[in-house]
């Protein structure tokens, strides 16, 4: 029993120093990473993109300006960019499209940013045959569908960048970009 | 059960790692090595960072405009000017490593054999670095390095024979537009050189490293990386303490503005860890007797296994780690009379340190070494 | 062009809480000079009013942008402000993403003497703080038996005393927003404090962060130390 006993605190006691041991190569072991962390962190963050490209990558456009049934031309990163604000006849007639029936199925919501949903920012290339697109001023060719024509194979879109007809497989691409208030959506 | 087939896995694909590995567990180390023993590791560590920190300066470095793209990086690169501060503070502190290294090596006789080629190593990546250090001050464009540089080049051309050819080559012609762009190559490629350096020094260390009788031997993981971990921690606070409150240490002040050819300075300082051998070859007016000045200097450091004349069982004697403090104390003092510009006194020290320089390596080592022998 | 920038600067004291300038004149004290000091940005704001008015028609900024005022503690809006009040060359407003606008101020105008860009320009004199402080107050009239070469001005602090630049302050040349009173020495002292920033933009966020790197860093040592210690008690 008393050899038990010696024997039980025997064990306790390497438990004990065991852990003791453990807590400190723990703590400097982590303290350690956090320094590397540090340190590394600069060197990384550093590679990203500087003051100037992340301006030029960050481009701030004003869209209140904007006439109904009308679209303004922006470049960004080398793109023609189409910033179009819909009517409301155009938003009521392509709301309840069915995406199925589409050749790129996409639906309404996709397309627009929520809360701002009379505003449609496509890139304005064609995904056919890549030329740029034409129907951002009311009185252009614009197609079928009210939206874009393009003039080298014949794509159609709607008011949303939504192919609706012509060899173009995929519908026009969105650039990222979020609305930082009603009048001014920023890029990148 | 498991253990063994890890082991076995990585043993049978990539032996390297699990001898390593082996190794690191085996107890084959001394007990009570000093954490001055670090200072290859510190040094290894110094040189990634130094690569790291350059690698990103590089992306956004330009050598036709290489002050503006200094500047450019402290203004508009995130967390640029800390990068560049990584980059110069490591310069600094990596040479108070190497000088450190040398002296130990000087003091303890680390040079004797079987360690001669470790010791050649170590005065080779010294003077590797010292070249690398000076192309990287001259990347900088500001007025002292613009200057630096085109006394260099100019010296090149007035070089005969094949020191001048290889010097022209190096500098491709006179300092011109396109100078910067072969030096930013160079410099890199110098740097990874030190790794290959580094490499044979660590592969030429080892087997001179002794066992100590009658001591437990122990294995270095975990002790040895507890004790280098606690190195690298007390260099880091060192570094910082530079980095953040002193960040233009040892630098000429003409080199925060940028360099240009209507504001010529009338003496050229170098970084602080080139004043010494920058003073030595001060004392002389001719490019050649310059060079010559700073090979010998150079050439003192590798003879020491030679110059050395104790036997392979001298035990440390006190004369000779005076004198070594003594050869510290007069690189030191070259250094203050180098940095203090051009006046009689200095050229007075500066004689009096060099003469005693190469006095201590060619007459006191060889004389106290051989006094001290059993 | 003046009261805009009152306008811009009022708004940023007004939210910032105003501070009038203290004496700190005598004996001359940047406070960022010393180991722990730090910039003053009431007093950055006021110096950059003072570079915008008297210095920005001849000499340049070439190594900031406008966005880089961020840094003196105005608010975005203020600067987006401020640099849409500047007129490019090509005569559209400035960006707060554009470079500052170089005056490409001529040499010949100046008997020969080209205005130096003075984004480094506490680094390339020799006495850096205060001399730019002396230059700026040093301009006296030329004492008897001085004959002044056409075109200089004697100045007490430039060496050689002829400088080509004319006196560009006179005292009550701005009117500072927080109601400092604009004295000669005070918008010297404002606008050398102004050039410091511009050497040295970093200097805040340096010792910010080197503070809390070595105190970590300490505390590293030590218990680095402390585990070294106690792994190698457990092995004799």
């Amino acid at each position: 029993m008393a050899e038990m006993l010696e024997h039980a605190e025997q064990i306790a006691e390497e438990l004990i120093s065991e852990t003791k041991r453990d807590f400190l190569k723990i703590l400097t072991a982590m303290s350690g990473l956090v320094g590397l962390g540090a340190l590394a962190w600069p060197l990384v963050s550093a590679l990203g993109p500087d003051a100037d490209s992340a301006a030029a990558g960050q481009m701030i456009v004003d869209v209140a300006g904007i006439p109904e049934n009308s679209a303004i031309r922006v470049v960004w990163q080398g793109l023609p960019v189409y910033i179009r604000k819909l009517t409301k006849q155009q938003m009521a007639d392509n709301q309840f499209v069915v995406p199925s029936a589409l050749p790129d199925p996409a639906d309404y919501t996709s397309r627009v940013k929520p809360g701002y949903e009379s505003y449609v920012v496509v890139v304005g290339l064609n995904t056919g045959t890549p030329c740029e697109l034409e129907g951002n001023a009311p009185s252009d060719p614009r197609g079928p569908f009210d939206g874009w024509l393009c003039p080298c194979d014949g794509s159609v879109y709607d008011p949303l960048g939504r192919v609706r007809g012509g060899p173009a497989p995929r519908n026009l691409a969105i650039p990222r970009f979020t609305f930082l208030n009603a009048a001014q959506i920023q890029f990148g | 059960m498991s253990e063994n087939v890890k082991q076995s896995w990585s043993a049978t694909r990539l032996p390297a790692f699990s001898q390593w590995w082996a190794r690191s567990k085996a107890p084959t180390y001394a007990p009570d090595g000093p954490y001055l023993a670090a200072l290859p590791a510190l040094i290894t560590g110094l040189l990634i960072l130094l690569t790291l920190s350059g690698l990103v300066l590089a992306v956004y470095y330009n050598p036709s405009h290489p002050f503006a793209s200094l500047q450019f990086i402290a203004w508009n690169v995130a967390n640029g000017w800390l990068v560049r501060g990584f980059h110069a503070t490591g310069t600094t502190i990596l040479f108070g490593t190497i000088y450190l290294f040398l002296f130990r090596g000087i003091a303890t006789r680390a040079y004797k054999a079987p360690g001669e080629l470790a010791w050649f190593a170590t005065v080779a990546l010294y003077a590797l670095l010292l070249l690398t250090a000076w192309l990287g001050q001259t990347l900088t464009g500001g007025g002292a390095a613009y200057w630096s540089l085109k006394n260099a080049a100019q010296a090149a051309g007035l070089l005969g024979g094949a020191p001048g050819a290889v010097a022209t080559w190096f500098f491709g012609g006179p300092a011109g537009h396109g100078t910067l762009a072969r030096l930013v190559v160079f410099h890199i490629a110098l740097a990874l050189l030190a790794f290959a350096l580094l490499w044979l020094y660590r592969a030429a260390a080892k087997p001179a490293a002794p066992i100590a009788t009658g001591a437990k031997p122990v294995a270095f993981f975990p002790y040895y990386i507890a004790q280098y971990f606690a190195a690298f921690a007390i260099l880091a606070l060192i570094f910082s303490v530079f980095l953040f409150f002193a960040p233009h240490f040892g630098e000429n002040p003409l080199d925060l503005v940028a360099g240009s050819d209507l504001v010529v300075p009338t003496t050229i300082t170098p970084p602080w860890y080139l004043v010494p051998l920058a003073a030595m070859s001060g004392l002389f007016t001719s490019p050649a007797g310059a060079i010559w000045v700073v090979v010998a200097a150079l050439a003192v450091l590798f003879a020491l296994p030679w110059l050395d004349r104790s036997g392979p069982r001298t035990r440390h004697g006190g004369w000779y780690r005076f004198f070594a403090v003594l050869l510290a104390l007069d690189i030191l003092g070259l250094s203050l009379a180098g940095a203090a510009g051009p006046s009689l006194i200095t050229a007075i020290l500066t004689i009096l340190f060099t003469f005693w320089y190469f006095l201590h390596f060619l007459v006191l080592t060889p004389l106290v070494t051989a006094l001290e022998a059993e | 062009m003046r009261r805009l920038f009152a306008a811009a600067l009022a708004l940023g004291f007004a939210t910032a809480g105003a501070a009038q300038a203290d004496d700190t004149l005598s004996p001359l004290h940047f406070q960022s000079q010393g180991v722990f000091g730090s910039y003053d940005k009431a007093a950055l704001q006021r110096g950059f009013l003072v570079y915008e008015t008297n210095c920005a028609a001849c000499h340049a900024l070439n190594a900031l942008h406008y966005r880089d005022l961020e840094g003196l503690g105005l608010t975005p809006d203020e600067v987006a402000g401020i640099a849409a009040s500047v007129k490019l060359a090509d005569g559209s407003p400035a960006t707060l993403d554009s470079r500052f606008k170089d005056p490409h101020a001529k040499a010949t105008t100046f008997g020969g003497a080209e205005p130096p860009d003075l984004s480094n320009i506490v680094n390339a004199r020799p006495g850096g703080l205060e001399y730019i402080y002396n230059y700026l107050t040093g301009y006296v009239p030329a004492p008897d038996g001085v004959t002044l070469l056409p075109g200089r001005n004697y100045n007490l602090a430039f060496p050689g005393n002829q400088t080509a630049m004319p006196a560009p302050l006179k005292g009550n040349d701005v009117t500072y927003a927080d109601g400092t009173a604009a004295t000669l020495p005070q918008e010297a002292q404002d606008v050398t404090a102004f050039l410091a920033w511009t050497a040295d933009p970093n200097l805040d966020a340096r010792r910010e962060i080197g503070i809390r790197a070595v105190m970590f860093l300490v505390f590293l040592s030590i218990i680095a130390i402390a585990n070294k210690r106690k792994t190698w008690r457990e092995t004799v």
